[in-house]
């Protein structure tokens, strides 16, 4: 009966079955503990724990983001396909008013299709098809498939986003210059010494649209993959080769010097190698900008790479007081790299706002060079890679950015046995 | 490992789950509402600001009733330990949960009295401060929904940044008073949004403590680490 209903379960997502003999693909860190992340509890009686498993065996092979609920919209289940396009959201997305009403709503064999949007972490549109069906006399579950329509939601967004910064942020630059070939054809016009300095300042505004135009590509390209997980592994000792090797020409003949600190040793971690990198040359940019001030100072930056836990939860780990539901898994561990200057530093209260487009903390001397989004292009990076920024600054000692990559769960890639429970949460499988 | 299930769930389990989601629905419900309540401020959806205040007898309706069935729970089936712990942080948790629906209705019924013409008054430090209290929302209801101390932790930790925001707004509105007596309407809207969302990132910590304590018994320690999470 079972094995019947879940072939018509696969035909009606279009997909011809293959077999039930693959893997049993689970979220081994979060699955048993995203049973609780539904609406009401079942009031129908629970699926019968084997007709749901064999089930799930057939429908972990259809190549999309498929998700079994219970009537109350409980996941039971999360595909290897929703769990590799949503991951940790998958929470988020089912607990939305928009899935829940219309996962309550239905009666057996209905469907619906409800759109969403998510704000946080990424901003992302998904739309949810659900169908409710019956594996069994009495016992109901949904079956759901999410589409990601982020990208093209993100298009549509930098398009106006991009034509709304081009037309604010160029325009000063480009009235500057328009200033100038008016002066240039006019008034300075037989006065040779003058036409040097002002095509010396054209030069530099030019200049400035130019960094700007760079950094508004490079930001729209950061959000355009913002939603899809990077697939590479990245070894720092590597990207720390890199970063000085592309540093070099930001340090020569300049008042700063870059000393980092590598223990060997350090495992991969999950990311994207260029992007990483960016990040890193982001901030060393930055202490070189902000650090030395307008006397041109000699800065000191530090780039220090440790395997860590998030800097929130340091301390409170230390003391052994953090059990999450995966016990014996303990704390997300990954890499942390810090860069340290001895500048000027920032007052706390800019500190929340700095990765903000286009803030500036006034009076600060690199007002003409900066561009203002090489730290916003830094948070989209760590977003992307569910990482986390933390800045510590004290005025007149120094600003220390800590950016920390998680090693990645690799939740999508490994093997592991399922476990079905439909009834309670459960301490999840040690992954 | 495999888990054979024949599994008879007892009324008790039951009940608790019933409990656990209605909060979740809860949750799901006052995070929307502050997402409509930031499109208000950001994109001055119009829209967007009524369906938030809308939304809010939903809520009050499920605190009810998580309180309803909380106190039977209590009563009739005297639980212990973790499960006294999770049953009263429920019963507050509820109470969080109404209040930040409260907190985003009226940051959403406040943007409709804006001026929209006041173009000084830029939403770029709102925009920010909405966004790391929506994150932390967030963390603190998928904390709850997993019993994930981790997460609640996390959530703790960035409240020193909204609270260093909502400062930072207050001076820079008031100065603006000083300067110019005519933006004060505008700028008193302005000061009640960012009290408001500044009081969602308390109830927001406030969830992450009460899950903390509920899955491991104890209270977070006082002192939070240096360093401020950006958003």
């Amino acid at each position: 009966m079972s094995a019947i209903v879940a072939e018509n379960i696969v035909a009606a997502l279009g997909v011809i079955a293959a077999g039930a003999m693959g893997w049993r693909m689970i979220a081994g860190r979060r699955a048993a503990t995203m049973s609780v992340a539904g609406g009401d509890s079942v009031h129908a009686a629970p699926p019968s724990a084997n007709a749901l498993s064999r089930m799930i065996e057939t429908l972990d092979l259809v190549p999309a983001a498929v998700l079994v609920l219970d009537a109350g919209g409980r996941i039971l289940h999360a595909g290897p396909g929703a769990w590799e396009l949503f991951g940790d959201s998958l929470g988020a997305i089912m607990r939305h008013p928009a899935a829940l009403s219309a996962v309550l709503g239905l009666g057996d064999g209905d469907r619906a299709e409800v759109d969403m949007m998510l704000d946080v972490p990424i901003r992302r549109a998904v739309r949810g098809q659900f169908r409710r069906i019956s594996i069994a006399p009495g016992q109901p579950v949904v079956l759901a498939t999410l589409q990601d329509g982020s990208e093209r939601d993100a298009l549509e967004r930098m398009r106006t986003d991009f034509v709304a910064y081009a037309s604010h942020e160029l325009r000063t630059p480009l009235a500057a210059l328009t200033g100038f070939i008016e002066t240039l054809r006019g008034p300075a016009a037989d006065d040779p010494p003058a036409q040097q300095r002002f095509l010396e300042v054209m030069a530099g505004q030019a200049g400035r649209m130019q960094r700007l135009l760079d950094r508004l590509l490079m930001l729209s390209r950061v959000q355009m993959s913002e939603h899809r997980k990077p697939r590479g592994t990245v070894s720092p000792a590597a990207i720390v080769a890199r970063v000085r090797d592309e540093a070099l020409p930001l340090l020569e003949g300049g008042p700063a010097s870059l000393n980092v600190d590598l223990p060997a040793g350090l495992p991969d971690f999950a990311g994207d190698a260029d992007q990483v990198v960016q990040v890193l040359l982001n901030l060393i940019e930055n202490a070189i900008k902000y650090g030395s001030d307008e006397h041109n100072r000699a800065v000191t930056i530090g780039l220090r790479v440790r395997q860590a836990v998030p800097a929130a939860l340091m301390g409170v780990v230390g003391a052994g007081k953090i059990h999450g539901p995966e016990m014996g898994g303990g704390v997300r561990q990954g890499i942390a790299f810090t860069v340290t200057d001895n500048g000027p530093g920032i007052e706390a209260r800019h500190l929340p706002r700095l990765t903000e487009r286009f803030y500036r903390v006034e009076g600060s001397s690199a007002r003409r060079t900066g561009t203002g989004l090489g730290l916003a292009i830094v948070k989209h990076i760590i977003d992307r890679h569910d990482g986390r920024l933390t800045v510590d600054s004290r005025v007149g000692k120094g600003t220390s950015f800590t950016v920390w990559f998680p090693f990645g769960d690799g939740v999508s890639l490994k093997r592991h046995e399922t476990v079905i429970d439909t009834s309670c949460p459960q301490p999840a499988d040690p992954g | 490992m495999v888990k054979e299930q024949a599994h008879t769930v007892s009324s008790y389990e039951q009940e608790l789950d019933q409990v656990r989601g209605m909060l979740v629905r809860m949750g799901g419900i006052v995070e929307s509402q502050m997402a409509m309540a930031m499109a208000a401020i950001v994109d001055r959806d119009e829209d967007a600001a009524m369906e938030a205040s809308e939304r809010d007898p939903q809520v009050d309706e499920l605190e009810r009733e998580v309180e309803t069935l909380s106190i039977r729970l209590l009563a009739l089936r005297a639980p212990m330990a973790g499960d006294l712990r999770e049953i009263v942080a429920a019963m507050k948790i509820s109470g969080d949960l109404e209040r930040i629906g409260d907190c985003a209705a009226s940051i959403a019924r406040r943007t409709l009295r804006l001026d929209a013409g006041d173009a000084r008054l830029s939403p770029g430090g709102l925009r920010t401060m909405g966004r790391l209290v929506q994150e932390n929302l967030r963390r603190a209801i998928d904390a709850m929904s997993q019993q994930d101390s981790e997460r609640a932790v996390e959530v703790w930790q960035s409240d020193a940044a909204v609270d260093e925001l909502y400062t930072a707004m207050f001076r820079e509105l008031v100065t603006y008073m000083m300067e110019d007596p005519r933006t004060i309407r505008s700028c008193t809207h302005l000061l009640f949004i960012a009290k408001n969302l500044e009081r969602i990132g308390d109830h927001a910590t406030n969830i992450a403590e009460r899950v903390y304590f509920a899955a491991t018994g104890e209270q977070l320690p006082v002192a939070r680490p240096r360093g401020l999470p950006v958003v």
